[in-house]
């Protein structure tokens, strides 16, 4: 077949007046889903071909495209080499916007963001939040969004970081937790208010890209739907269900399941005697054994309880609290707890940045506290500890554990967990939450409602 | 910001917009008619003239300016009107044109659904999420289903056609597959709930009814066999066809569909049918045909247990002949070849025709097992069998051919429930088979041996492999013997003499005989001898086991060597002395016991041929008034003359009964010894567990009878191991 210039698949395109020539090659490399594909494509050259073969067919055919040429040299030269260099002068935005256009944002997204790295990672941007309040959850998106919660609203920001239509509860009701079910549907979680009637708090899907309330998820109990306050959210490992801790009116308590496709609730775990679900802040879900992690922890409670439920059988399998400790430990506490990748262990962490684990495989260990994690603020926590109540927090990714201390994230590795790095961003003081997701880490500040972007870049040529 | 600054900076004055900046009103309707009209070319193969970018800008554009929603509805619409359109002309197509139309119009449509998604590539990737609306691919599919596949003067057209080709192949006639091919995969493609509800589902219907019928038409006009090769033939077609035209996922669901219609339907029927059912088949050895059966009866449910219930009752019921059958009776060793040449016969049919199913071989064992048992002399047999074969049976055959002739004896073995009596009788066989040095290869024999002990335990084998060592003991003994006291004895007659352990063998105590002086003497500097070297033992003549080789001399000065039994050598040596002696004389030189005496005389006066002695008067049977000579006119045209005694090679019936009654007082201790090892770890046990407990440890060696087992119990009540609860009288409780 004979397509413009065929024989040496050579191209000219005039963009807004500046003339480019390239492959045809190199235009397809794009994919037959982007415009540049599309307008190779036989089917929209039938005319072309026989202009072309008629009259000689040595001339290649020209094509115009009425966008800016800056930008088109960028995508051009991301389309030659699979790198995205962006000269000054040319505005991201504007990048971004021309980029939609050809249908090439996922491959800038993807030349932009290098494959996550906890030792590599660099402070890309630190938005400045509007929310009257404090931030209560930051929670990243797969596609490399994020979203804050705050109050009675989430924040939604998509991977450019320009901020979406923000999502509100129904009835404005506090958020407690933020899940993305995926890139373009936010689950959130809220708490019932007192003096409300019926419909308030809860769990509903959002559009993400929209704030667009899709569907509300109920609790029955005995078949009678009831209002509940809905703390942690998690997913399981093919994201099919997801998992919310309950606190019913009438002493509900307990952890719901929903099936994520259909809506419906698909299962309840009562809180038995001697656990705390109900109230938990960390829901986890271990893809190896098909269990769940709850944890309910100080300051919430009064002590901190963590258990692995079996929702096959409806069995606590496993489970540690702190209630008998001895109050001469300076009173130390598990503020936060992970579990580790490898679902042996989970590791906890207490107000004075100390790293504890707990053994999964026996049910009598106890924490075995590291002596003295070196952690690089800790002689600052004390100052901290006068002035506001960041609690230290945990995340684990890619064989890496990361906490958060201060107004430092700190990056261990290994089998061991050696301290390999410390992220320490602009302004904004202690950081309140973290998240890690889309090959980035959200860091969000106690003051001023800042929350930094951390980024692994590319990979050096050489 | 107005005014007032230092006087070198120029003031700039910024205004607010006095009105809203609006686009053309009639923007939004001029830009979609651009891209109608050009939706209307695609359709129209008339795209040459169109622009790709120009149109693909304008589409941009009306999503920016948020006429989005216009853009979308106004392609709903004309992609509904433009396929109305196409319907018509697919309806208008006559008879065979109609599918090759429909194939036509599909492709036009993908080819301008393609290009048009082109076109609005854009809205699909902004517009499209954030308004939760349908992508335009899937949209056109969308379209093209409800429009065309279901509308009314389609969809039944569409259907049937389909069904008639598809039928029209199966009764013979070519039919365009790829055209087939293509509208299934249009049917596919629009989702596989338009193909399984809109087309699979009849299909499914329409070919259940077709097989119904047709298959029973062959049952009525076929045997067997044929019906079976038809099934199959169909089963295949089937696949093939799935995988020419229809959804790979459709196969399964069709071939269930055949295997309900024509075979689980018929099962019954086939495997029963008469003169060419199972049995013949098996009887016929038909491996094709049962192979078949097999291959086809296995897709369906409860199909291969039909094959195997027909089987096994078959096999019970010619196995129950077989053992039954009193022709068969008369030779055992033809009774366990028979029984042999059955098990290969149905092992070559399970491993040739039902692929070495193990359901089968299971079924084949348990139905062996089950006849075997059926005749309390099996045990008997087999071991009669296996001396058969140890006797002569293996001169000239291979190491490995007697391997195979044992491994098949041991397999009815392992089918035996009674396999302590087997011991019994190949103790007593191997005990005549050593000492008469009947024994053909000695390999052979420890072979046997050592696969009894796999079978069955060390235990098993451990008086057998007492006999043996014996043998080898007393030959080295002998020669031992010969070599320390030859000068001692002289000339007299050799002595060989076997010391048999006590308890390894099978003997019955019975009281020596008067050896004659000769053998006395040696006998007496043998004990002498042996007593000499072993101390604290005892021997005990067991002259009725005995044999000698004597030579005599006859009236024509002809010389033969006779060879018998150790009883008729006492006899015949009291006519060195005496011409005639009578029945009581012998008796009383001898001392021989009545019964045994008689047949040794029976035999030594009564064969023909063999007839050394004269008995007067002549006749048949020995009686006590009997007077005997020597035959002086004995005559042979052998040397050596070989007198057997008068004995069946099978047990006669009140030999029959001593072995049984025997093997009974022999399990006695051994149902005993279980019960205490039972009762010794559980303590407190009730009647029936007890039962059934010894009943499993002791069914590798026999199957126990409940009332036996009461009788133990009771007896070891009796002898305080055992007590019966004071409460609950059905409990035991171990006494230590």
């Amino acid at each position: 077949m004979c397509t413009p210039a065929a024989g040496r698949g050579r191209v000219r395109l005039n963009v807004g007046g500046r003339v480019f020539e390239t492959t045809t090659a190199t235009l397809a490399s794009a994919g037959r889903d982007t415009m540049l594909g599309a307008m190779l494509d036989a089917s929209w050259n039938a005319s072309h071909d026989d202009a072309a073969c008629g009259g000689g067919g040595s001339a290649a055919a020209e094509y115009f495209i009425d966008r800016d040429p800056a930008c088109f040299a960028v995508l051009l030269d991301l389309l030659r080499t699979g790198g995205l260099h962006v000269p000054r002068g040319v505005p991201e935005a504007t990048l971004y916007r021309e980029a939609l256009y050809y249908g090439l944002l996922d491959r800038v997204r993807a030349a932009r963001l290098g494959d996550f790295d906890g030792d590599r990672l660099r402070l890309a941007a630190s938005v400045p939040g509007c929310a009257p309040g404090d931030g209560t959850a930051v929670r990243a998106a797969p596609d490399g969004g994020c979203c804050v919660a705050h109050g009675g609203a989430v924040r939604v920001y998509n991977w450019m970081l320009e901020e979406r239509r923000p999502v509100y509860y129904p009835g404005h009701a506090p958020v407690n937790d933020a899940a993305y079910l995926d890139a373009a549907t936010l689950l959130v979680a809220a708490r019932e208010r007192p003096g409300r009637l019926g419909d308030d708090g809860g769990v509903a899907a959002f559009s993400a890209l929209t704030g667009g309330l899709r569907h509300r998820f109920r609790v029955a109990h005995d078949r009678q739907p009831r209002s509940f306050t809905a703390g942690a959210l998690t997913f399981d490992d093919g994201g099919c269900s997801f998992f919310a801790s309950c606190k019913g009116r009438f002493n509900e308590y307990g952890i719901g399941v929903w099936d994520a496709n259909t809506g419906e609730q698909a299962d309840f775990f009562y809180e038995p005697p001697g656990c705390a679900l109900g109230d938990a802040d960390r829901l986890q879900w271990l893809d190896g054994t098909g269990t769940l992690m709850v944890a309910t922890m100080f300051p919430r409670t009064d002590s901190s309880f963590i258990s692995l439920l079996d929702f096959r059988d409806k069995s606590v399998v496993w489970s540690w609290s702190d209630v008998g400790t001895p109050a001469s430990l300076e009173d130390k506490h598990a503020v936060h707890a992970v579990v580790m990748e490898d679902g042996r262990s989970v590791c906890v962490i207490n107000q004075y940045d100390d790293l504890g684990f707990l053994d999964l495989r026996s049910s009598a260990g106890g924490v075995r506290w590291r002596s003295r994690s070196k952690l690089a603020t800790s002689g600052k926590t004390k100052a901290l500890v006068s002035e506001e109540v960041c609690y230290p927090k945990l995340a684990t990714y890619g064989g890496q554990l990361f906490a958060s201390t201060g107004d430092t994230v700190s990056v261990f590795s290994g089998p061991d967990h050696v301290l390999t790095s410390t992220l320490r961003g602009g302004q904004g003081g202690a950081i309140c939450d973290f998240s890690i997701g889309g090959d980035r880490l959200f860091a969000l500040h106690s003051e001023e409602n800042v929350f930094d972007v951390w980024e692994t870049p590319p990979p050096a040529i050489i | 910001m107005s005014g007032g600054g230092p006087p070198r900076k120029r003031n700039f004055k910024i205004e607010a917009f006095k009105n809203r900046v609006e686009l053309d009103p009639k923007y939004a309707e001029r830009t979609w008619k651009v891209l109608e009209h050009a939706i209307h070319e695609i359709y129209n193969h008339n795209a040459s003239g169109l622009s790709f970018e120009e149109l693909y800008r304008s589409a941009y554009n009306m999503v920016l300016h948020k006429y989005g929603e216009k853009l979308y509805d106004g392609l709903q619409s004309t992609m509904t009107w433009r396929l109305k359109e196409i319907s018509k002309s697919i309806e208008a197509a006559q008879g065979g044109l109609f599918l090759e139309e429909l194939n036509a119009k599909w492709m036009d449509h993908n080819k301008a659904l393609q290009m048009i998604r082109d076109i609005l590539m854009y809205m699909d990737r902004t517009y499209v999420p954030t308004s939760h609306r349908t992508p335009v691919h899937e949209l056109g599919l969308n379209l093209w289903r409800d429009h065309i596949i279901r509308s009314p003067m389609i969809h039944s057209r569409l259907v049937n056609t389909l069904l008639d080709l598809i039928k029209g192949e199966r009764m013979g006639e070519v039919i365009n597959r790829g055209l087939m091919r293509s509208i299934t995969k249009m049917l596919m493609d629009l989702g596989p709930a338009v193909y399984q509800d809109d087309f699979e589902k009849l299909f499914l219907d329409v070919s259940a009814s077709f097989y119904s019928v047709e298959s029973q038409e062959f049952i009525e006009c076929c045997d067997c066999g044929n019906y079976l090769k038809k099934a199959e033939r169909r089963l295949n077609e089937e696949m093939e066809r799935v995988s020419h035209y229809l959804d790979a996922g459709s196969e399964a669901k069709i071939t269930s569909v055949v295997e309900k219609e024509m075979i689980a339907n018929h099962m019954h029927r086939l495997v029963h049918m008469e003169n060419s059912g199972l049995v013949n088949m098996l009887v016929d050895d038909r491996y094709e045909d049962l192979g078949r059966m097999y291959s086809l009866f296995r897709r369906v449910p409860d199909g291969l247990s039909t094959i195997r219930d027909v089987m096994t009752s078959y096999l019970r019921e010619t196995g129950k002949q077989l053992v039954m059958d009193p022709e068969s009776l008369k030779d055992p060793v033809e009774f366990v070849q028979r029984l042999l040449n059955e098990k290969d016969k149905h092992d070559k049919i399970i491993s040739v025709a039902f692929g070495n199913d193990k359901t089968f071989q299971n079924a084949l064992n348990s139905s062996f097992e089950y006849f075997i048992n059926l005749n309390n002399r099996s045990p008997e047999f087999i071991s009669l069998y296996v001396d058969d074969k140890l006797r002569k049976g293996l001169k000239g055959a291979t190491e490995e051919d007697v391997e195979v002739i044992m491994d098949k004896v041991m397999m009815l073995f392992r089918y035996l429930q009674e396999k302590d009596v087997f011991e019994k009788y190949y103790k007593q066989h191997l005990a005549k088979r050593l000492l008469s040095g009947k024994t053909v290869s000695d390999d052979a024999e420890r072979s046997m041996i050592v696969k009894l002990k796999t079978e069955c335990g060390y235990q098993f084998t451990s008086k057998l492999e007492g006999m043996f060592t014996d043998m080898k003991t007393s030959q080295d003994t002998m020669q031992d013997f010969y070599a320390k006291k030859s000068e001692e004895l002289g000339d007299g007659p050799t002595l060989d003499v076997h010391i048999l352990t006590t308890g390894s063998w099978p003997t019955q105590p019975s009281p020596p005989c008067n050896l004659p002086t000769e053998i006395l003497t040696v006998c007496e500097k043998f004990r002498a001898y042996y007593l000499g070297t072993h101390n604290g033992r005892r021997l005990t003549w067991q002259t009725n086991m005995g044999t000698a080789d004597i030579k005599a001399t006859f009236g024509k000065g002809q010389k033969h060597e006779l060879n018998v039994s150790t009883y008729q050598m006492c006899v015949l040596m009291l006519f060195n002395n005496a011409d005639g002696l009578t029945y009581k004389d012998i008796e009383r030189d001898t001392e021989i016991p009545a019964s045994d005496l008689k047949r040794c005389l029976q035999s030594l006066a009564c064969v023909k041929g063999k007839n050394v002695l004269r008995k007067e008067p002549m006749s048949k049977d020995i009686s006590e008034d009997d007077t005997f000579y020597f035959n002086d006119k004995f005559t042979s045209k052998l040397v050596k003359v070989k007198i057997g005694t008068v004995v069946a090679q099978k047990e006669s019936e009140p030999e029959k009964q001593e072995t049984r009654q025997r093997v009974e007082e022999d399990r006695k201790p051994q149902i005993e010894a279980a019960i205490v090892r039972i009762m010794k770890s559980r303590r407190v046990l009730d009647h029936n567990s007890i039962v059934a407990e010894v009943t499993k440890q002791l069914q590798a060696r026999f199957l126990p009878n409940p009332v036996v087992i009461k009788k133990r119990i009771e007896s070891l009540i009796e002898r305080e191991f055992l007590e019966r609860d004071k409460v609950d009288r059905k409990l035991y409780r171990y006494l230590a």
